[in-house]
């Protein structure tokens, strides 16, 4: 995509050897259970996500239901809730604990069962070989146990949901996705709940690392010949910085939530104050963890924006150079703000400082990014399909998302807003209404592609302006809120938060309406299968996917490509 | 297995039954875990059983999984190119593994060096400010660095240079040097484990420092179990991982048996010995901060 | 309409700022950091809305092909680092006001517990203060008719004297929870095994309502924090209905054993030989007792303490 033309003519003989013996494929269980191909595997990722993404979504319905009015009108006895059974809601104890056990659970379901497989698991895996020119994956059968794993994980995680945790025999953790210490250690949640939790975020997290491993090793070793790092499409960066990501960071949370399980069980002080542990300890390593986690949940997004910006302003990138070291740079920095989360736990006031500059960094390559991406567009001919909306719309609200967070990184702002609907306002803007938009994006960039049949373009424009509408009015208000000093993980509220709490909720239930018409949008494509083309994207469309049939063959590149210098591409 | 029609080197997979029976396995485990601290649909607290039927068959996984990978080795899938990769996943696995200790070293650290915060102003528990005014804290009794600990010092040393030896072996096509190299690394491997059971034995008896699981809020020295805790956690894990390098070679150590490595093929056996080198490093740094720098006076 | 210490309904922006600290910092958001970040928002959505008019397809049917231009790129790296640096001065200047704490007038205790706070004033003598959401306000139809605030009316309130610096201590007794009153700008959290500090200054008389603001449990939306803010006056006659002693009777009281020990070395001074070290020990001993430097060992401020 960057400066690159493909001379090759694989595309025709992939096509018209389709009967060939490597073209075969295994039966239906081999090949969806057992399966060792990257493209299937992606598949696999990306109806698990959607699957999360919905249970996630109905999640955060409960959440701004409850919240819609003050007072208790979910989470108790006797609600329409109630008579559907899932929770036990018999007293208030154990209706309120499970309003905090519905919002820790939605936060973990959103951000590890349905962005990271989305975009690590189902993108990824689907385009970063097929972009390099690679026919697979480094490590196939190590690619299908991420995936296994990630359902273990998700086995354990939905088990924990109805499992004891609380002091009165309350289900579910409810700690919040941060786990803080003493909450989830044996003072807050002697059930067996969090130690399920725990082992699925081990199993979770023992799937992300293989799957970087995957990655790192396919980008650094598959690249097809003349495939230079330097040439290489912007979202194979992206998913090489986030494996880095993935890589060296989860170990740390692995670790800390070890040292979490043997305090819990095998009678260790880490963060027990009285023998001589400190729970802050455990949000240093968690945030170690955490800050880099929410870059590896946006970067890929970033990699997907680059190339629909790109195809449809039929223009390349601009700056593609700066655009990668940008994420390099970003990822870098990521891992060395994370007490900005913690500027309200007592740290020096050196440290604190710190973290303010430290953290104030990361705008410039992020400006760096959303300013490329505009530039990209400057001077266009610019085609406005529905994976083009949803890219323009990731970048505004993206950047309304980035420019609060700068606003919190004030530390003596942060006084005021941290552990408010403000903060919530932000990490939706960056991540519901940013990473779930570049996914959505991608996943209408790349529907043709992976499925070979198109959709309907008027369902996907209606999904994109519903779910625009309906997220802004969830998530803007929240910012109010926080400002009068809403706390956030609360099920109740005083009157004075009453408005805008009712407004988010009436976001919520256009967003609603949106995820329906996104399945409807899928459920026509694959009822009506009209049949997709190879590019239906035209010129601007040039990495290497789209050189491939859609669906691509079953394995692609048996003759690898070969990439020369675009002529003029570097003037 | 060799695909027709493939005009290119990297390995293309057949379909695998692995990958799902070890995360069902991986799932059993995990019940397993949680039933035997906790108790768990009906299987009662302490009892371990469902957990050993997880580990079992995650073992066995493992045996299943890497027998394939032996036989399309054999196979000669494996092409320079894909051992390049097998390489880049080894380098990279071992990468995250010394993220790992990081969060257990940082832990170490933090108490090491900040003990002093736990005496003063950050502290809010008197118990806990009176036993962390000196270093170590009060009832810790550090372990003599120049005593056991030099001798696994020592072993650990020995076994990487007897790893190394068994890779030029491996080099020159000696491969009953290969054998002498090998084995003499599990040995001291060995000696190490239970050089490493022995010193524990001895911390648990002479109540050097609180042995954590142990840990009894009415003692006085529970204040300060976090050193335990640090310390079990650092070197425990340093001895988990000596566990599976142990295993990883006497693998190896059968192959070269079996006569499976060549001169020019061997990754098998340099990954574990790369592994081998990583345990030693790590031990390296037990070594210099929990014993010798953060060892308090004896 | 806005009120003083609590949200208001429809409100969209700060809770009326009721220290001069908390004032500053609706000034930096306001004026500097607001004003900046929606100029950026605005120069985004501007730039788009500008290239979907201008380069769409029918526009502009031949798309350009540069890709590079140094000086742009320049410039728009070089003038966000020009903004950053111009918050980062203001935000640190406001952040070393926060931790700077003037000399304290009184220390009191915030003590986190599931699902209470319980204030303690160490220096004068009052303990063991419990907080509780108050029964009628736990409904919104009771809460109504008591006219209070629903879910932010506590049975006892913490009492602090108007335009006096107050030092907050926080420590958590089982959970973490967090100690904050938006509108005095602070929030420190209530750890267990830690004692944090923080101050505040308030400027007016009236009730300032703030929330647990640290994820504690099942109530953690039922442990509200209600800060009386009342004469200098009224706050002593507080100390003494709750069983301490007032700055004004500490202080009395170390005058006259001050008294005592100088009296007493005196007459050492005439009496023995060893007049002169008696003098020496008495004199520490008196300064020790002044009011000034009652609260000196709890100076050290906000953040200075636990220092990783
Ligand atoms: C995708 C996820 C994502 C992303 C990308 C970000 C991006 C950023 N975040 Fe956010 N953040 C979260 C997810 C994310 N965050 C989550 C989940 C939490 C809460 C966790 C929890 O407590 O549960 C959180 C919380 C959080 C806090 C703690 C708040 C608190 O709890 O008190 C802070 C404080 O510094 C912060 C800061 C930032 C900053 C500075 C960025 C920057 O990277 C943003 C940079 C982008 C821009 C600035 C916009 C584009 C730039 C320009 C157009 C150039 C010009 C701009 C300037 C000159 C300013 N975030
Ligand atoms: C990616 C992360 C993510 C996403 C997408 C969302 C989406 C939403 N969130 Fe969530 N939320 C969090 C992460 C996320 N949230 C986190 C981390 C917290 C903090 C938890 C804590 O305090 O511990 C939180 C907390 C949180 C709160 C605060 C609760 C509290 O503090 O008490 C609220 C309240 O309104 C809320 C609401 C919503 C709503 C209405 C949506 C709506 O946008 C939902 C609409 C549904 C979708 C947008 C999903 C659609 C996607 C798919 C169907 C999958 C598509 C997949 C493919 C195409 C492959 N969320
Ligand atoms: Cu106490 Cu939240
Ligand atoms: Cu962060």
């Amino acid at each position: 995509m960057s400066s690159t033309a493909i001379t090759h003519e694989r595309d025709t003989h992939a096509d018209s050897h389709a009967h060939d013996a490597h073209e075969h494929k295994p039966g239906f269980f081999a090949r969806w259970v057992f399966t060792t191909n990257h493209k299937d595997i992606g598949t696999l990722y990306l109806i698990f996500a959607i699957m999360a993404g919905l249970v996630g979504g109905a999640f955060s319905g409960l959440i701004r239901w409850e919240l819609a009015e003050p007072g208790l009108q979910v989470f108790m006895k006797g609600s329409m809730l109630d008579s559907m059974g899932l929770f036990n809601l018999s007293n208030p104890d154990h209706a309120k604990h499970a309003f905090n056990s519905v919002v820790t659970a939605h936060a973990v379901i959103m951000i590890f069962f349905m962005v990271m497989p989305a975009t690590m698991g189902g993108f990824a895996n689907w385009f970063v070989p097929i972009m390099i020119g690679s026919p697979d994956m480094a490590f196939p059968r190590l690619n299908n146990i991420s995936f296994w794993l990630l359902v273990a994980s998700w086995v354990l995680l939905c088990t924990s949901i109805f499992t004891p945790s609380g002091p009165g025999g309350e289900h579910g953790f409810a700690g919040g996705w941060t786990m803080y210490p003493p909450m989830s250690s044996h003072t807050g949640s002697p059930g067996p709940a969090m130690d399920l939790v725990i082992l699925s975020f081990h199993l979770a997290g023992a799937s992300s690392i293989l799957g970087s491993i995957n990655f790192i090793t396919t980008i650094f070793n598959m690249r097809a010949p003349g495939m230079t790092l330097h040439r290489m499409p912007l979202f194979a960066w992206a998913i090489l910085v986030t494996a880095f990501l993935l890589l060296l960071s989860l170990p740390v949370l692995a670790g800390a939530i070890t040292m979490l399980l043997t305090d819990r069980n095998f009678g260790t002080s880490f963060f027990d104050p009285t023998g001589g542990g400190d729970p802050i300890m455990f949000q240093h390593l968690f945030w170690f963890f955490g800050h880099p986690e929410v870059y590896i949940l946006i970067l890929p997004g970033f990699g997907i924006i680059s190339h629909i910006v790109s195809t449809f302003s039929r223009k390349p990138v601009f700056g593609y150079l700066a655009m990668a070291y940008a994420m390099m740079a970003i990822g870098f920095v990521g891992f060395i703000v994370w007490a900005h989360h913690m500027y309200t736990v007592g740290m020096s006031f050196d440290l604190r400082a710190y973290f303010v500059l430290a953290t104030m960094v990361i705008a410039v390559p992020t400006g760096v990014k959303v300013f490329s991406w505009i530039a990209t567009m400057w001077g266009g001919s610019l085609w406005f399909t529905v994976p083009m909306q949803w890219a323009i719309g990731f970048i505004f609200l993206f950047t309304v998302g980035g420019v609060t967070g700068v606003v919190l990184s004030n530390a003596a702002v942060d006084y005021s807003l941290q552990d408010t609907y403000y903060v919530v306002a932000h990490f939706h803007y960056v991540l519901s209404l940013g990473a779930v938009f570049s996914i959505f994006a991608g996943f209408y960039y790349w529907f043709e592609k992976m499925f070979g049949v198109k959709y309907n373009k008027w369902l996907g424009s209606a999904h994109f302006w519903i779910m625009f509408v309906g997220v802004n009015l969830i998530f803007f208000p929240q910012h109010f809120l926080g400002l009068q000093g809403m706390p956030r993980r609360y099920v109740d509220y005083p009157e004075g938060f009453a408005y805008w709490n009712k407004i988010s909720s009436i976001g919520y239930a256009i967003t609603a309406v949106g995820v329906v018409v996104f399945l409807i949008m899928c459920l026509e494509a694959a009822i009506v299968r009209r049949k997709g083309e190879a590019n239906p994207w035209g010129e601007g469309a040039t990495t290497l996917e789209w050189t491939l049939s859609s669906p691509p063959p079953y394995h692609q590149f048996s003759e690898l490509p070969v990439i020369k210098e675009d002529e003029d591409a570097h003037h | 297995m060799a695909h027709h029609g493939v005009k290119h080197d990297y390995h293309i997979i057949d379909p695998s039954p692995w990958p799902l029976m070890g995360s069902a396995s991986a799932v059993v485990w995990a019940f397993g875990m949680v039933a035997g601290m906790r108790g768990l649909f009906g299987v009662a607290k302490g009892e371990w059983w469902l957990m050993l039927v997880g580990l079992a068959l995650i073992l066995l996984t493992m045996v299943f999984w890497w027998r394939d990978v032996i036989k399309e080795s054999k196979a000669g899938d494996h092409t320079p190119v894909v051992q390049l990769g097998l390489r880049y996943g080894m380098i990279m696995f071992i990468a995250s593994e010394v993220m790992f200790f990081v969060s257990f070293f940082w832990i170490f650290f933090e108490m090491a060096l900040f003990h002093g915060h736990r005496a003063g102003d950050m502290s809010a528990i008197e118990e806990v400010k009176t036993a962390w005014s000196t270093w170590p804290p009060a009832g810790v009794e550090t372990l003599d660095p120049w005593h056991l600990p030099l001798v696994n010092t020592l072993l650990l040393l020995t076994s990487g240079t007897a790893v190394t030896w068994a890779h030029h072996a491996l080099q020159q096509n000696d491969r009953k040097g290969a054998i002498q190299g090998l084995l003499l690394t599990v040995i001291l491997g060995a000696l190490f484990t239970c050089v490493q059971g022995f010193e524990y034995m001895e911390v648990a008896k002479e109540h050097n420092f609180h042995f954590f699981l142990f840990k009894d809020a009415a003692d006085a020295t529970g204040a300060a179990n976090l050193y335990g805790s640090a310390f079990f956690m650092a070197t425990g894990f340093h001895g988990f991982h000596v566990l599976i390098g142990t295993i990883f070679l006497i693998v190896c150590l059968l192959r070269a048996i079996a006569g499976d490595f060549t001169p020019k093929k061997h990754f098998g056996f340099e990954a574990a010995a790369w592994y081998w080198h990583f345990v030693d490093v790590v031990w390296l740094f037990l070594f210099a901060f929990v014993y010798v720098i953060f060892g308090g006076p004896h | 309409e806005d009120v003083l210490g609590q949200p208001t309904d429809k409100a969209m922006g700060w809770q009326p700022a009721g220290s001069a600290l908390k004032r500053q910092t609706e000034w930096f958001y306001n004026d500097l950091l607001f004003p900046i970040i929606v100029a950026i928002c605005l120069l985004v959505a501007g730039l788009l809305l500008w290239i979907m008019v201008r380069y769409n397809k029918k526009a502009n049917p031949v798309p350009a092909k540069f890709s590079h231009n140094t000086l742009i790129e320049i410039i728009w790296t070089v003038i966000p680092v020009l903004i950053l640096v111009v918050i980062a001065i203001f935000s640190l200047s406001l952040l070393r006001d926060y931790n700077n704490m003037p000399k304290p007038d009184v220390v009191v205790k915030a003590t986190g517990n599931q699902w209470f706070w319980t204030y303690d004033y160490p220096e004068l003598g009052v303990t063991d203060i419990e907080s509780r959401l108050r029964e009628d306000a736990k409904d919104i139809k009771t809460a109504k008719a008591a006219g209070i605030p629903y879910l932010l009316e506590v049975d006892n309130v913490l009492v602090v004297p108007v335009n006096k610096v107050i030092h907050v201590q926080t420590t958590g007794a089982d959970v973490i929870h967090s100690f904050t009153v938006p509108a005095f700008g602070f929030k420190i959290d209530a750890i267990p095994g830690r004692l944090n500090n923080t101050w505040f200054k308030a400027e007016k008389i009236g009730t300032y309502y703030g929330q647990c603001s640290e994820l504690c449990g099942k109530d953690h939306a039922y442990m509200p924090i209600e800060v009386k803010v009342v004469s200098d006056a009224d706050f002593d006659a507080f100390i003494i209905k709750n069983g301490g002693k007032t700055r004004a009777m500490i202080a009395s009281e170390a005058a006259a054993s001050a008294a005592a020990a100088e009296e007493a070395a005196a007459s050492a001074a005439t009496a023995a030989s060893a007049s002169a070290e008696a003098a020496a020990s008495a004199a520490p001993a008196s300064a020790a007792a002044t009011p000034a430097n009652a609260s000196a060992s709890a100076a050290p401020a906000s953040g200075a303490a636990a220092a990783h």
